[in-house]
């Protein structure tokens, strides 16, 4: 009884006072219990709750279920990626591929004149038309958003016409574009604008739409004008939305300008792809098409940083 | 040659000073952009006054729409495309003008070798198995007003192919051409070199015919620009003419120079190709990729002491023909007052008179095409209407 006891550990009452006669073991207050000297926790290995020490087999088991799945994943894809290459005469396999991405990142910004430079310049200068395309689409997107979801008549004027545009590709835009602006980087940024200003403006509506009626009917009890119930109630409870249809624009935006640059030329990643293709160099296209992804990766992880960073609560 | 000062400039510096010191010309990665890019690469340009900068463009329709509205100030451009914009052929319509021809010859045309297989080595076999009608044979070309698309509907049509209703017929950028003639997609196409080398290169095609064998020392590329431009900067425009002037001869001068030409021009800033796909053709040597080789006495050629470079009138109005010929042009148009409109010969005469360039005794030639049929520019609107395969 007494080893019993003893085997409960901290929580029952100590063995001393156990063993000195008092069988109201069970009405010690357990809160203080622990003063006997001898409290042996360690002999048993019951698996309670790790509270202090945990094993450095706990983070090792973490880690490995967070990065071996993916790195599996990739062995897959660059194994059949070579699979291929064997099978095919003129498609290079992964090792041709890695020797040429090695020379074109070892000068990423070497300038040999405009029509010449370095993969570095080439990812900036198509990063800044996304930038103004991007932010200028932002600038337009929101606050529409804002209004169709507010006002009933303004959603279903806008709705049809939202419907009939979203699904235009760019490389229909682009003409447009040209014609009208009359250059190609004006008409570069418009088919950016143009494409990935939907997600925004519905998400945001969207999530002008989802506001709890409660949040609204405390606005009309306390008589709050338009501008305070916008700043004060919509824009906070509105924003996980918002940012969900900034993730998904920036997405479209790095895929929009990568095929605008291909119909437009001057130094951009896309038409350094289209130079490579005109070249018939596939080693390079399989490079840019892991830079694109990789840019357009870090993007959308920067969005989502931010995204946590300013939205209240769980996202 | 090269770099000579401004101070002893060929130029009298006042009236004749270059309005425009910086000019932006377009051009396509083709092999005939050579003159341009060594006018630039080799420092005629500064001689006269201006800098050149070469500027790689996407498309033949980019080029279009960027000397149109003003990002180019000129252009390496399709002969036809010229014309064709300027009569508002199935696109948009401006004034345009010729300031020199920049290279004569150095397109063909590649068959695939499934059409090889078939026993279509030339124009009469390939008449006899596309009289099978046992499937659609695909053809493609740059544009179409476009030169590439001139030969191939004359090589097709001298040969009793109706290039519009017995093939079908396209426009793809080059590298498309050659990515679907890989995978049996296209049989046939005409471009500029250094396509059809490359095609035998890849084993996927031969060479059918050259254009130099359709039209022995035809017009192919021009240096184009608007009409507003060649008006508004006339020392600007005669300045790019000088500059490429020199530049076309000292390509011609040696082989040893068309050989410098193939390496700097297969640069990644121009072509962006392996200088062997450029160099052999550049200097005449010819291998069509079914076993003959030979040295072609007229390949590309850039200068050919100034009858290359001379805007003649009637190269234009042959193109106007064509298009005529084939339904792009719905009704005659006056061809002489067109190509008179557009060349611009005053001009050119000044700058080969600057250069010391020999300049032909009149604005028209007589030649004759691989049919036999001889364009002097005498009647065009009999020649176009006199063909028997037509729109």
């Amino acid at each position: 009884m007494t080893t019993a006891t003893l085997a409960q550990g901290l929580e029952g009452p100590s063995a001393a006072e156990m063993d000195s006669g008092t069988r109201n073991a069970s009405h010690v207050a357990r809160d203080g219990a622990a003063t006997t000297t001898e409290a042996p926790v360690a002999t048993s290995p019951a698996p309670g709750p790790v509270v202090n020490r945990p094993a450095i087999g706990e983070y090792f088991g973490s880690f490995m279920r967070a990065v071996l799945p993916p790195l599996i994943g990739l062995a897959l894809v660059v194994g059949l990626w070579a699979l291929v290459a064997m099978k095919s005469s003129d498609f290079p396999g992964p090792s041709k591929t890695f020797d040429a991405a090695v020379v074109l990142f070892s000068d990423p910004f070497y300038s040999n004149g405009p029509n010449d430079q370095g993969i570095g310049w080439n990812i900036l200068s198509s990063l800044k038309r996304v930038a103004v395309g991007f932010g200028v689409a932002a600038l337009v997107g929101i606050p529409l958003g804002f209004i169709i979801g507010r006002f009933a008549f303004m959603n279903s004027m806008l709705a049809p016409i939202i419907s009939l545009l979203r699904p235009v590709s760019p490389l229909a835009w682009l003409p447009i574009g040209l014609m009208v602006f009359k250059a190609a980087d004006p008409a570069s940024t418009w088919t950016i604008f143009i494409c990935s200003i939907w997600p925004m403006i519905l998400n945001t509506a969207q999530g002008v739409q989802r506001v709890p009626q409660d949040y609204l009917n405390v606005a009309r009890v306390l008589n709050l004008s338009e501008f305070r119930i916008i700043t004060k109630i919509l824009f906070p409870s509105v924003l996980p939305y918002m940012l969900t249809g900034i993730r998904l624009s920036i997405g479209t935006a790095w895929l929009v300008i990568v095929a605008a640059e291909m119909l437009t030329g001057g130094v951009g990643i896309g038409f350094w792809v289209w130079d490579e293709w005109n070249n018939l160099k596939v080693e390079h296209i399989l490079i840019a098409i892991f830079v694109i992804g990789i840019v357009g990766l870090l993007l959308e992880y920067l969005l989502l940083l931010i995204a946590r960073r300013f939205s209240y609560g769980v996202n | 040659m090269g770099t000579m000062l401004p101070m002893g400039g060929a130029w009298a510096a006042g009236s004749d000073k270059p309005e425009i010191e910086e000019v932006k010309i377009g051009f396509i990665p083709l092999t005939d952009c050579s003159s341009v890019v060594m006018a630039s690469v080799m420092g005629f340009d500064k001689k006269y006054g201006i800098k050149i900068t070469p500027s790689k463009e996407a498309s033949w329709a980019g080029v279009r729409d960027k000397l149109a509205n003003g990002e180019l100030h000129a252009a390496h451009v399709l002969y036809g495309l010229v014309y064709g914009l300027h009569l508002g052929v199935g696109g948009p319509k401006k004034d345009m003008a010729v300031l020199m021809t920049l290279n004569n010859n150095g397109q063909a045309i590649t068959l695939s070798n499934g059409l090889k297989d078939k026993g279509a080595v030339d124009g009469a076999s390939l008449a006899k198995v596309i009289a099978r009608k046992d499937k659609e044979y695909t053809f493609a070309q740059t544009f179409p007003t476009g030169t590439h698309a001139m030969w191939l509907y004359y090589w097709l049509a001298a040969h009793g192919i109706d290039p519009f209703r017995d093939v079908k017929n396209i426009v793809v950028p080059p590298p498309q051409m050659v990515a679907n003639m890989r995978v049996g997609n296209m049989d046939g196409y005409c471009v500029g070199e250094p396509w059809n080398q490359r095609a035998i290169v890849d084993k996927i095609g031969f060479t059918a015919v050259t254009t130099q064998d359709i039209w022995t020392d035809h017009p192919e590329k021009v240096l184009g620009a608007t009409a507003e431009f060649a008006a508004k900067y006339p020392n600007t425009a005669r300045a790019m003419i000088c500059a490429i002037l020199e530049a076309s001869r000292w390509i011609d001068a040696s082989a040893a120079n068309r050989s410098k030409t193939a390496e700097t021009v297969a640069a990644k800033s121009f072509v962006n190709t392996d200088v062997d796909v450029i160099r052999s053709r550049m200097i005449g040597q010819y291998e069509n990729g079914l076993g003959k080789s030979w040295s072609d006495k007229n390949l590309m050629k850039f200068y050919n002491d100034g009858q290359v470079n001379y805007p003649y009138l009637s190269d234009g109005m042959w193109f106007l023909t064509q298009h005529r010929r084939w339904g792009l042009l719905k009704q005659d148009v006056d061809y002489l007052a067109v190509a008179k409109a557009i060349n611009q010969t005053e001009l050119y005469k000044q700058a080969a008179a600057q250069v010391g360039v020999p300049v032909p005794k009149s604005d028209f030639r007589t030649s004759k095409l691989i049919d036999g049929v001889v364009w002097d520019g005498k009647d065009p609107k009999k020649y176009a209407a006199s063909f028997k395969v037509r729109a």
